[in-house]
């Protein structure tokens, strides 16, 4: 251990620490640019400079870069230092005036002006992006080129580089944002930037993510077909950074087993792909988005922070189309019951932000069938919002017309738009059949989970303590989900309640001196109440087949299928069924 | 091998140089180092040979190193066997081939005769060789005597211009080697130390850092592997001492690091010299392989056991490579930025091992002061800088060259007594010491000892002894300029203090010579030539704006000037000069109107001519044409 003092304060130390890890160590900040702490430390912004005094010997050096030594003093912020630290931001200042990010430091220093004569560069020559490269990425595509003024940062021969991954880390830690322009100066390579699931690929993401704003619980999470480190066995910045270090890369997928009382199926929906449809040139035109696309696109906390833009643009005129993906007689045929007033919202809000925009709505028929519904959609109509109704049967197609398109939509004019959006609708997950299976429940005809019956019973599915909630059972907007889940919850809570379940009185039971262990009645439970078990009989080692008297709906099936009469209904034996019919005769 | 063997083996070479270098037939040596060879050393060596071959002369004719005074160049000197040494300079083909004829005649042609030895001295064993007197040349000055030579005390520069650099039994003739034989045989490594240590001996790179102390350091450490180096990358514009060694005495650089590695404990050496310096590494290569054929380089040096290899890199050509952490990086093949220390070099130096660098001067006074004793050495020079330092005197002043003097001299004696003055009798202005990164000081600090302290104190360094001489001519703003220029290029450009830093310096500088800044600039100026001092890593940044400093202290004055009144005192800065013809001495022969490539000069002929300001480029070439002076330079005043 190193014992020094910085700006009076005592402090021990490890050795081979530098002065900045031992302020950080006790709260005292020193300012820094080029200092990234899972990288070498390099020296070059000269911000971190502090004044050292050694036995007397007044030195100033970097912080980053000078380790402990022992009994050295350390001043952070002599006015010397500051004024030192002052003309570093504004020669900074002076090279890339231009450069936002640097003018936000000027400020921070109190810097307003610079005094020297300025340049018209965006880099400052920190050297992160050569060292994250090299160091961390173990690529090392980039470094520094010439030396004194001439001084840049270049791959070698200043061409191409053919070990560049543009994998893009260059950039992530660029002070300046200099390196994202100069990627494809880089290399040839394309550019395969990772795009957020949740922004709808219009944003980028990192390989380690929160996966959205308000994730529960709100951890981050590593995509292992994209972290470096996970490919190649490099990198491990964010461990570096975690101070708690809670990066675990040898952490696997976990199966918990949980004892559980019931289960409710909310598993939602997914967003129709009109890719397949080319009519409405989705994927083919950038001027062309989904509904889905279009929510981030307005959304505050979205790509754009809610600006409305297609390439790098404001729309004038914007088309709506309905019905994308439903009330489709060769598809789904299903209405997907809330496009139609997402719709109504979408172009209310850019009636709003664009009061001068021209907005078209392509509908067929408008259900606004909920609380204020049509309310709603009577007072968008109000804003100079033009509905044109087509049949589904009408064609319409969407071409490409300069750098907008033109929707032509049969009966109708066509449209120039320099935005279209889809209103696409609701379709089953696609993991919902295994799903179904997994859990015993039925899917209807359209995909959706079927419910025990439409109007008596909602919630529930034909296996006890399974409730559905949401779109996972059929197209339903938040207010519905919510009045569904509810239900569920409800439905859930009386059986929890209770302390013993009542379960039915007419169950199959096994006589087991008849079973023979074929397993046919295992096999034909619906309910999985029937398993084989083994056990001891005269002597002799046995199997029979045994009833879950908790699981078993006493439906029959079993006792139809067992081979032997093996297996009875109780209060229904054939017994008592001919002795019934007996007296129903005698009567 | 007994030592009475092993040391037979050196007092062979010895008397066996003695005989090369004393030989019983006249012998010429001609200055061949690169100073000569630029005045023309390469073709008088043929020529001469031709004549003595075409003469059927038996004589000896061979090349030497650069004796220091470069002024003189080419130069050589003729030994007839029994006379002393004459040195004759300044030659030509013509007057090469015609002292050849006269020498073979008979006639030493006295006039020519710029000095003579007659008993040469050897500062390694205190030897004196009695060359021979010669009644007749009385006139002639010894060597000793000679105004350029005569405060010069030669410690490094012992054998440059009396050997020849090829070889190596004349390097052993004059005590080569023997220091070497000594500490091998007679001391153990720390009292080797010991002695560097008391001898006060300082690097002389440039910053001045105690050599004993730092091959103390270097030995204390306890690793398999260490390297010593020799810095040779000598990078200053205008110093050349390095080159002079290298080149004229290599096997001093070679036994300066075999007393070294013996001390630190190291078995592998590099000599990392500038790939400008062909002639330096060819004369480098040579004496290696010399010392290695008798046993003195190689494994089991003289059968004691001690293994030293020395292998030669080549520096890429970056003035920032001398700076020694820049260096290991070179030598690893790394870009050259320097980087923090600690880890010191000697700590953690080449391939992260213990590493001792010190620059061929340096190495060179190793030696000596092994054979001689540190008590010898430190009683040489000051109280806190011992022994000599050789400068390299140029600028304004009549005599330039190397010279080599004890710390303490005077500038004074620098200037006027061996370097004879100012050029055409001109007003002494300033001199500039330290190369790129020292300081200009004054005429009022003449009288300055020459040593480390005093230097600092006065604003300046001592660097690796680059000496300017500057007169009233010279635009001390220019002059500051000139070397930011210089140093800005040169930065590795890590530091964003030095690179931005001595940029913005060199543009305020360049407004002031142009006229358009402004009084405030100059406090702006020294702010930040203080903020790049303090905030820079290395020697380069932290000594770069040293120029601007001291020429601020002592020459605010001419600043202002430029500045407020538009003017530079020493007509140099072009934008604030004017040409003018003065119509008195202006005979109209219309030279200049021909010459002037700007159309500028209209006048008729045998009528004054006139220089049309707005169309002069002020190139100057109206000025060297004129053969009546009428063209006149104004500045300030218009």
């Amino acid at each position: 251990m190193v014992k020094l003092s910085i700006n009076g304060q005592e402090v021990e130390v490890k050795e081979g620490q530098t002065i900045l890890e031992a302020a950080n160590s006790i709260g005292i900040e020193i300012p820094t640019l080029c200092y990234h702490k899972a990288l070498s430390p390099y020296g070059a912004c000269r911000l971190c400079v502090v004044e050292i005094n050694h036995n007397g010997n007044i030195m100033y050096h970097t912080s980053c870069q000078f380790p402990v030594m022992e009994g050295i003093e350390v001043q952070t912020n002599t006015e010397r230092v500051l004024k030192g630290r002052k003309i570093m931001v504004e020669l900074m200042l002076a090279r890339c005036p231009e450069s936002e990010k640097i003018q936000e430091l000027a400020e921070q220093f109190g810097v307003k002006e610079t005094r020297f004569k300025k340049k018209d560069e965006d880099c400052i020559l920190c050297g992160l992006c050569a060292r994250i490269c090299q160091e961390r990425m173990g690529v090392g595509t980039i470094d520094f080129i010439n030396r004194g003024i001439e001084r840049d940062i270049k791959p070698p021969f200043e061409t191409h580089s053919e070990i560049c991954r543009v994998c893009g880390a260059c950039a992530s830690v660029c002070p300046t944002g200099a390196r994202t322009l100069e990627l494809k100066e880089l290399s040839l390579r394309e550019p395969n930037p990772i795009l957020s699931e949740f922004n709808e690929g219009l944003a980028k993401r990192h390989p380690i993510y929160i996966p959205f704003p308000q994730s529960v619980p709100k951890i981050p999470v590593i995509d292992r077909e994209k972290c470096i480190h996970f490919l190649l066995d490099e990198c491990e910045t964010c461990s570096i950074f975690c101070e708690a270090e809670a990066i675990k890369y040898d952490q696997e997928d976990e199966i918990i087993e949980l004892d559980i009382g019931a289960i409710v199926v909310a598993s939602g929906f997914d967003s129709f792909d009109p890719t397949a449809e080319t009519k409405y040139g989705y994927g083919e035109f950038p001027n062309v988005i989904t509904g889905m696309e279009f929510e981030r696109l307005v959304s505050a906390s979205g790509p754009t922070e809610g600006h409305i833009e297609v390439n790098g643009k404001e729309p004038t005129n914007i088309v709506f189309i309905q019905c994308v993906g439903s009330r489709d007689k060769d598809g789904n045929e299903y209405c997907s019951r809330v496009c139609c007033m997402y719709t109504a919202k979408q172009a209310h809000m850019v009636r709003d932000k664009f009061p001068d925009s021209e907005l078209t709505i392509y509908f067929t028929d408008v259900r606004a069938f909920g609380k204020g519904f049509e309310e709603f959609y009577n007072r968008v109509q109000g804003e100079n919002i033009i509905y044109l109704r087509r049949e589904l049967d009408d064609t319409i197609q969407v071409v490409q017309n300069g750098n907008g398109v033109v929707v032509k939509a049969e009966g109708h004019p066509d449209i120039e738009a320099d935005l279209v959006v889809l209103a696409t609708g609701l379709i089953p997950r696609e993991d919902s059949k295994e799903l179904a299976q997994t859990l015993n429940i039925n899917l209807s005809a359209d995909g959706f989970f079927l419910e025990a019956h439409p109007k008596l019973r909602p919630v529930d599915t034909f296996t006890d303590g399974i409730f559905l909630a949401g779109s996972c059972q059929s197209p339903k907007d938040i207010p519905d989900t919510v009045a569904q889940a509810s239900s569920a919850a409800s439905r859930v809570c009386n059986i929890l309640s209770q302390k013993e379940l009542e379960i039915e009185a007419t169950i199959a039971y096994v006589d087991e001196t008849l079973c023979r262990a074929c397993g046919f009645c295992v096999d034909a439970c619906p309910y999985q109440a029937i398993e084989l078990v083994r056990i001891q009989y005269l002597g002799h080692t046995t199997d029979v087949a045994r009833v879950n008297e908790a699981l078993c709906k006493g439906c029959g099936t079993c006792a139809a299928a067992c081979l032997n009469g093996a297996i009875r209904q109780l209060g229904y034996t054939d017994g008592q069924i001919l002795t019934i019919i007996k007296a129903f005769g005698e009567n | 091998m007994t030592e009475v063997i092993r040391f037979q083996i050196l007092e062979d070479i010895q008397s066996k140089g003695q005989e090369i270098l004393y030989p019983d037939k006249p012998r010429i040596a001609i200055s061949m180092a690169t100073c000569g060879l630029a005045a023309g050393a390469g073709k008088i060596y043929e020529v001469i040979k031709k004549e003595v071959k075409d003469q059927n002369l038996d004589w000896i004719i061979t090349e030497t190193g650069c004796i220091g005074f470069c002024q003189i160049e080419p130069l050589l000197y003729f030994h007839f066997p029994g006379k002393p040494k004459l040195f004759y300079g300044n030659l030509t083909e013509k007057k090469a081939r015609e002292l050849i004829k006269a020498l073979a005649a008979g006639d030493i042609k006295q006039d020519w005769i710029l000095w003579k030895i007659e008993d040469e001295e050897s500062i390694i064993n205190e030897e004196k060789y009695h060359l021979g007197k010669n009644e007749n040349l009385k006139d002639v000055p010894l060597y000793k005597d000679y105004p350029f030579f005569a405060k010069q005390l030669k410690i490094a520069l012992r054998n440059c211009g009396f050997i020849d650099p090829n070889s190596i039994d004349e390097y052993v003739a004059r005590g080569g080697y023997s220091s070497f034989y000594k500490v091998i045989n007679n001391l153990k490594s720390h009292e080797v130390i010991e002695e560097v240590k008391k001898s006060g001996l300082r690097g002389r790179g440039g910053a001045g850092f105690p050599t004993g102390l730092k091959w103390e350091m270097c030995s204390k450490e306890d690793s398999p592997i260490k390297y010593i180096i020799c810095n040779a990358d000598e990078g200053d514009p205008g110093a050349y001492m390095d080159r002079s060694i290298l080149e004229g005495d290599p096997h001093s650089i070679l036994e300066g690091m075999l007393i070294g590695a013996y001390a630190i404990g190291s078995n592998e050496g590099i000599i990392y010299v500038r790939a400008e310096y062909p002639i330096a590494i060819e004369k480098l290569r040579n004496a290696i392989k010399q010392a290695e054929g008798f046993g003195l380089l190689g494994k089991n040096i003289l059968d004691t056991g001690f293994n030293f290899n020395i292998k030669i890199v080549k520096g890429a050509g970056a003035f920032v490579c001398g700076e020694e952490t820049a260096l290991i990086a070179s030598l690893e093949g790394r870009p050259v930025d320097p980087r923090m220390r600690p880890p010191f070099p000697s700590h953690s130096g080449l391939w992260g091992k213990p590493t001792n660098i010190n620059n061929v001067e340096t190495w060179a006074n190793i030696p000596p002061i092994i054979a001689r004793g540190s008590d010898w050495y430190s009683s040489l020079g000051t109280e806190k800088s011992k022994g000599t330092k050789v400068f390299s005197l140029v600028g304004k002043i009549q005599n330039t060259g190397l010279v080599e003097v004890p710390m303490g001299i005077s500038l004074r004696e620098i200037i006027y007594d061996i370097g004879g003055g100012i050029l055409e009798e001109k007003k002494f202005k300033a001199i500039q010491t330290g190369g790129p990164s020292g300081g200009c000081l004054p005429e009022d600090s003449i009288n300055l000892p020459v040593d480390y302290d005093s230097l600092s104190e006065a604003g300046s360094i001592m660097g690796s002894g680059g000496m300017i001489v500057l007169d009233e001519d010279t635009c001390i703003v220019d002059l500051a300029k000139f070397f930011l220029g210089f140093t800005r290029e040169e930065s590795c450009g890590t530091c964003n203090s030095c690179r931005e830093g001595l940029d913005a310096s060199y543009d305020i500088l360049n407004r002031i010579t142009e006229g358009k800044a402004e009084i405030s600039d100059l406090d702006l100026l020294e702010e930040l030539s203080h903020v790049i001092i303090d905030f820079s890593l290395c020697g380069l940044g932290k000594t770069a704006p040293n120029p601007v400093l001291t020429t601020l202290r002592y020459f605010k004055d001419e600043y202002i000037a430029h500045i407020e009144e538009k003017k530079c005192p020493a007509k140099v800065c072009r934008a604030l000069i004017h040409y003018t013809i003065i119509p008195d001495k202006c005979t109209g022969c219309g030279i200049c109107f021909k010459l002037c490539p700007e159309e500028a000069i209209t006048g008729k002929t045998k009528e004054p001519h006139f220089i049309n300001s707005e169309k002069c480029i002020k190139c100057g070439i109206c000025l060297d044409s004129c053969r009546f002076d009428a063209i006149s330079i104004s500045s300030g005043d218009l």
